[in-house]
């Protein structure tokens, strides 16, 4: 156990009646960074403040390396926290900011000068030292907030949303930043954020959650390729996945035959190794960039609007009963607005779920 | 054209909303104002002309025994209602911000009540709970001294029984300053603090203390002014005895004014508490504010 990061079991937490985390186990790594995501209230920040000990744990535990630490006071769990607000004292400069913990602990000045200037370092807040946050940009904020936690070299940094108060090109900046910063302190990180492509592009391990449960944890391009049910596979990826609804037409040897509500001339080949019932219903789920155009048979698409990013273009549309259908395009001005298309996906990228949404392998 | 047009509409109608206020400003304090500022220079009766006599009034003041006595109590005051208020008040609001919804709201209106009572209820009940042969607080000072005290008659215990008086009625108001401070204060900050391993102490001193001195600033300067001009809980307690202990500034101009009809004597003593009020008010907000930067 000593090897793990940090470790959740069973962990709930309720706000009176209401359960807002229910059941949840986890493993982090020792040096991983996992990342927490999913939808607004599905309680990631809930979450992440238990692991930091700013809100009580109703039951379950949880271990930091080999501490319990589920009942601990916030300061002996030698976490750091990244608040969205940034949670910089206004009234003190960016050097007392970051030094804050140390003056608290009563630190040798030398000490303290030494651990603030190299974080100021790290984070190139050096020629800022002396300003009251006040004076700075919302990234530099950012680094304060940052920096603070760097000082306290803590066994776990957390962070909730922190890049949700910047502007879009800085967002993509600190992200990369983030990354570096990760490899170069190679410390544990948990990171909550309902942005999945910052959680595509910054962790090792994804949590996704919803209602205060894990839906499934892996690695970015396992919950990608391989998503357990139809929440994770239309939450990860961007655009999100097109979902079909479609009843099983035939059985054959490398899986099942089905047919999308709609469109009677078409079966799709699902490869899957179950076999449900002929005539039951199952959804499709198919990736916007796993549609390709065809002059065969196909799902008949009338595209309305094009997305055009210059090196692709998502194309948006609908099928004829009315369900929306996204697909890529590599390169520019295909002129498909107003067009029917054909569209089949690529053999083996489409998945297919149960009633429920569970995945049907 | 239309632009005139339009600068002549705003023009009347900011006329129409200030109006009235200048008005009533001028005539019922401007106005006023000057002629104490002119009477202050002459030996006018309250009604009626006098003689312009120049520094005459202000000159008398200044070898007048019961003015020092005045201004002293006057001071004395001050120590004893600015600072104590001031700290209660923070206590109380720390107390009552701990609260939480309805059962703070109600706390709050407690403490918020005697604030809405007039002066002279204020006074009957405190005269009532203090009476020297069944006032219901005399047991308590009894245990202490071990006799019963006539308070507002006694010289040492006057000004600070006026003093305590004057808390409770107006304190509820600082507190509740201090809670609209409170309430500024993010609590993602404590939480900050309570991970960078702040004690509550800590909290205290290094969060919550620096982001409300603002608020304290203003609480202590609004205190000093409003006490600088104590008359009514003197004037209905204690008439300003025993031996003029408790007798105060305002309470010599009125005695000057209205009972000796004396006006431009009266209005000497009404422009010197002013400018008193003025330098001390500035002084100490400035310092404050000086305190507030380091
Ligand atoms: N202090 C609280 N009291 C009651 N309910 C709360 C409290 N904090 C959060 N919640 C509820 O818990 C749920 C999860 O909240 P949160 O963890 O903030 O979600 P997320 O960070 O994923 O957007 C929400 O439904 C929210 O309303
Ligand atoms: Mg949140």
């Amino acid at each position: 156990m000593t090897a793990t990061g940090v470790h959740l079991e069973g962990v709930t937490k309720s706000f009176g009646a209401v359960d807002v985390i229910g059941g949840v186990d986890m493993q982090i790594g020792k040096g991983e960074f996992a990342v927490f995501v999913g939808p607004s209230g599905c309680g990631k920040s809930t979450l992440l403040r238990m692991i930091a000990g700013l809100e009580d744990t109703t039951s379950g535990s949880i271990h930091i390396g080999a501490r319990d630490v589920t009942h601990e006071d916030p300061a002996k769990r030698e976490v750091a926290m990244v608040f969205q607000s940034y949670a910089l004292y206004p009234h003190l400069s960016v050097f007392e900011n970051m030094a804050f913990s140390l003056r608290l602990a009563r630190r040798p000045r030398k000490e303290v000068e030494e651990k603030v200037n190299r974080a100021a370092g790290i984070l190139q807040l050096t020629d800022h030292l002396h300003k009251k946050p006040a004076q700075l940009s919302g990234g530099q904020r950012q680094r304060v907030a940052i920096g603070r936690a760097i000082v306290r070299a803590p066994e776990v940094f957390l962070f909730d949303e922190p890049l949700s108060n910047l502007d879009a090109e800085l967002r993509v900046q600190m992200r990369l930043e983030l990354a570096r910063l990760h490899k170069a302190l190679g410390t544990t990180m948990i990171y909550v954020t309902h942005d999945q492509v910052e959680a595509m592009t910054l962790a090792d391990k994804i949590f996704v959650l919803k209602s205060g449960m894990v839906q499934q944890a892996g690695a970015p391009l396992d919950l990608y390729d391989d998503p357990v049910n139809r929440f994770v596979a239309g939450f990860i990826g961007s655009p999100g996945m097109n979902f079909l609804e479609a009843t099983v037409s035939a059985h054959d040897t490398d899986g099942i035959r089905a047919r999308p509500k709609g469109q009677p001339d078409l079966d799709l080949s699902v490869p899957i190794t179950s076999r449900p019932a002929i005539d039951s219903a199952i959804s499709l789920g198919m990736r916007p960039e796993h549609l390709t155009l065809t002059d065969g048979p196909g799902l008949q698409v009338t595209v309305d609007v094009a997305e055009e990013l210059g090196g692709i273009s998502y194309q948006y549309g609908a099928l004829q009963d009315g369900s929306p259908v996204i697909f890529q395009q590599v390169g520019a001005r295909h002129g498909l607005r107003g067009t029917v298309q054909n569209l089949l996906p690529e053999p083996g990228r489409i998945f297919a779920f149960d009633a429920g949404g569970q995945r049907v392998r | 054209m239309s632009l005139k047009l339009r600068r002549r509409r705003e023009m009347r109608a900011a006329l129409l909303l200030t109006g009235p206020f200048v008005i009533v400003f001028i005539v019922f304090f401007l106005y006023p104002t000057l002629r104490v500022v002119t009477m202050s220079f002459t030996n006018a009766a309250l009604i009626g002309g006098g003689d312009w006599i120049g520094f005459d009034n202000y000159a008398k003041l200044l070898k007048d025994k019961l003015f020092y006595t005045s201004l002293w109590n006057n001071f004395y005051f001050v120590l004893l209602t600015v600072i104590p208020t001031t700290v209660i008040a923070l206590l109380i609001a720390l107390a009552v911000n701990k609260l939480r919804g309805r059962v703070q709201a109600l706390v709050l209106t407690l403490f918020f009540l005697p604030y809405v009572l007039p002066v002279s209820v204020v006074t009957m009940i405190w005269a009532w709970m203090l009476d020297f042969q069944f006032g219901i607080l005399q047991p308590l000072i009894e245990t202490v001294t071990g006799r019963p005290i006539a308070v507002f008659k006694d010289p040492n215990w006057v000004m600070p029984m006026i003093a305590v008086v004057t808390v409770w009625w107006t304190n509820g108001f600082n507190v509740l300053l201090f809670i609209a401070g409170l309430r500024n204060i993010p609590p993602d900050l404590y939480e900050a603090a309570a991970l960078d391993g702040a004690t509550a102490w800590q909290r205290f001193a290094r969060v919550t203390w620096p982001l409300l001195w603002p608020v304290t600033a203003l609480v202590l300067t609004l205190q000093l002014i409003l006490q600088l001009k104590l008359f009514d809980q003197v004037y209905l307690l204690s008439k300003g005895g025993p031996f003029n202990q408790s007798y105060v500034v305002l309470m010599q101009m009125y005695r000057e004014a209205f009972q000796l009809n004396n006006g431009g004597y009266a209005s000497a003593i009404a422009m010197v508490l002013f400018i008193t009020i003025v330098i001390v008010s500035v002084l100490q907000f400035q310092l404050l504010r000086i305190g507030g930067r380091k």
